[in-house]
């Protein structure tokens, strides 16, 4: 039974939701655990959502794994607010070649 | 729950102490209260904890500042900063590598030799940096806009999340109750007395009530039959893709209203301000402070213009018309408190729930937070402090804000 615990254990933690950040299944599990309960906070505490991919690959893995660690269906977890710019962009481009200060 | 520390269960019916909002003010003052042996208190937030500007915010760090009343209180809590994580049995990712606050004009640099001494003659590390300097801190600075600068050695900045989850699992441990998503219906006055506060989760007697409630702060007040001479305005930073570490030291221009520091992660995070502040109820990021950003990080850090932006967000803060805070008591209303009005409130934090805990529980206003009463605003004698990366509010603050989105 122990056996079966880690490699169930090993397949949480070698499974990557967040691409971006690198978050696991079993930092889902953890950051639940240890009682960040909310899509909002387990983004704050997690960094899901919030790498250059701003929850397009990974928002609805995420939001599911928190659904099955916490018990509360997927559908009734708000998926936190995205961000502009819808892809990242050049500092530069958006500065639009501007040398001066005003 | 939404975070560690929080409760499920139902608010009490009465208590010692309630603070309304668990922001980074209402936590700490929270734990503060339960170090001195007050620990029959309750922390409510509309939200989850940390959802408003202490989770928004620049996370600097610094005590340099220019006037006594303002070097006092923020030395005071860069103190508590460098013990923090000690104290809350929590890592709250404080570096303290420095604070630099760049001139970009002889001018600027000139006006501060005052400011230098009045800073060493109260003990604080700083000290004048020229370009050169400057530029070895932040590794390839545009000198043209950073002829010199004055350095903070033992400033720095924190994590803004684990900072709250510190003190609200700290506070917690000891006994604090924190609410969330527990919404404040009034605030409950007789005769000259705070009596508590009703909830839309059921009412709670108790003889001090503390409002910590940052944008919401006026309503709050107004709950009470205060008028707090504040104004909500938006604030608005960003957040670039990783990077390879290029400075250690926090940064503010101040001539430019720029400031930043680059993560432990790599990320360069920094705000900027346009000239006039930015009246609004909204949490949207706008274009012009999107393009402003660009503009001046990429100018002041020409590397930067080759990185992206990964993200743009925006906070709210309820200003007062010196910047400064409003702090302490409500002389007409026994037993209510202030701790709003906050626009450098994350880096205060240790030293504003500090004092107006020891205020609260010896009954004599703490020297530190005295200069920042509601008095003064009400009076007109208002705090110069010249060192701000805002820009003074040339409207008057109690005329209300606008409706917003």
């Amino acid at each position: 039974v122990s056996g079966e615990r880690q490699a169930a254990e090993f397949r949480r933690s070698r499974t990557v939701l967040c691409l971006c950040h690198d978050v696991t299944e079993a930092d889902i599990a953890d950051a639940v655990a240890e009682g960040f309960t909310d899509p909002e906070t387990i983004k704050r505490y997690t960094a899901a959502f919030m790498g250059p991919c701003q929850g397009k690959w990974c928002a609805r893995l995420v939001l599911d794994a928190i659904a099955r660690h916490t018990g509360v269906p997927a559908d009734k977890l708000r998926q936190p607010t995205t961000r502009p710019p819808v892809v990242p962009v050049r500092l530069g481009a958006l500065a639009g070649g501007r040398r001066e200060l005003s | 729950m939404a975070i560690p520390g929080a409760t499920a269960g139902d608010p009490p019916t009465s208590c010692d102490a309630v603070i309304i909002g668990a922001g980074v003010q209402g936590l700490a003052l929270a734990f503060e209260l339960a170090e001195r042996g007050m620990t029959d208190v309750v922390v409510l937030d509309a939200r989850f904890p940390g959802s408003g500007a202490s989770g928004r915010n620049g996370e600097l760090i610094r005590s340099a500042f220019a006037s006594i009343p303002w070097i006092r209180l923020f030395d005071r809590s860069l103190r508590l900063w460098h013990d923090l994580s000690a104290r809350l049995d929590y890592n709250v990712l404080f570096v303290g590598r420095g604070y630099t606050v760049i001139a970009s004009t002889d001018e600027e640099m000139t006006s501060w030799g005052e400011v230098l001494s009045r800073q060493a003659a109260y003990g604080l590390r700083t000290r004048r940096v020229s370009s050169d300097e400057i530029a070895e801190l932040v590794r390839g600075i545009n000198t043209d806009l950073a002829v010199g600068g004055l350095h903070q050695a033992d400033g720095g900045f924190a994590h803004h999340d684990a900072v709250v989850w510190g003190y609200a699992r700290a506070a917690a441990r000891a006994g604090v109750a924190i609410h969330p998503y527990t919404t404040v219906l009034d605030v409950l006055v007789e005769g000259d007395r705070a009596r508590g506060v009703v909830t839309d989760r059921g009412t709670i007697s108790a003889p001090i009530v503390v409002n910590a409630a940052g944008a919401q702060s006026r309503e709050v007040a107004a709950l009470a039959g205060v008028e707090l001479p504040v104004r909500r305005c938006r604030l608005e930073a960003m957040v670039t893709e990783s990077l390879m570490p290029f400075m250690d030291t926090a940064i503010s221009a101040i001539g430019i209203h720029s400031y930043a520091h680059q993560t432990s992660r790599g990320e360069f995070v920094g705000g900027t301000e346009l000239e006039q502040p930015d009246p609004s109820n909204s949490l949207r990021g706008t274009q012009p402070l999107l393009f402003d950003m660009a503009h001046k990080f990429s100018l002041l850090i020409p590397r930067l213009a080759g990185v992206r932006m990964v993200r743009h967000w925006a906070g709210l803060v309820s200003q007062t018309e010196d910047m400064g805070p409003v702090l302490g008591r409500v002389p007409e209303v026994e037993g209510l408190f202030l701790t709003c009005g906050w626009l450098y409130g994350f880096m205060a934090a240790p030293a504003a729930g500090d004092q107006l805990a020891e205020t609260i529980v010896t009954g004599r206003e703490s020297d530190l937070i005295a200069p920042f009463g509601i008095e003064r605003l009400r009076a007109g004698e208002l705090v110069t402090e010249t060192s701000l990366i805002h820009r003074p509010d040339q409207a008057r603050a109690a005329t209300g804000d606008a409706t917003g989105e």
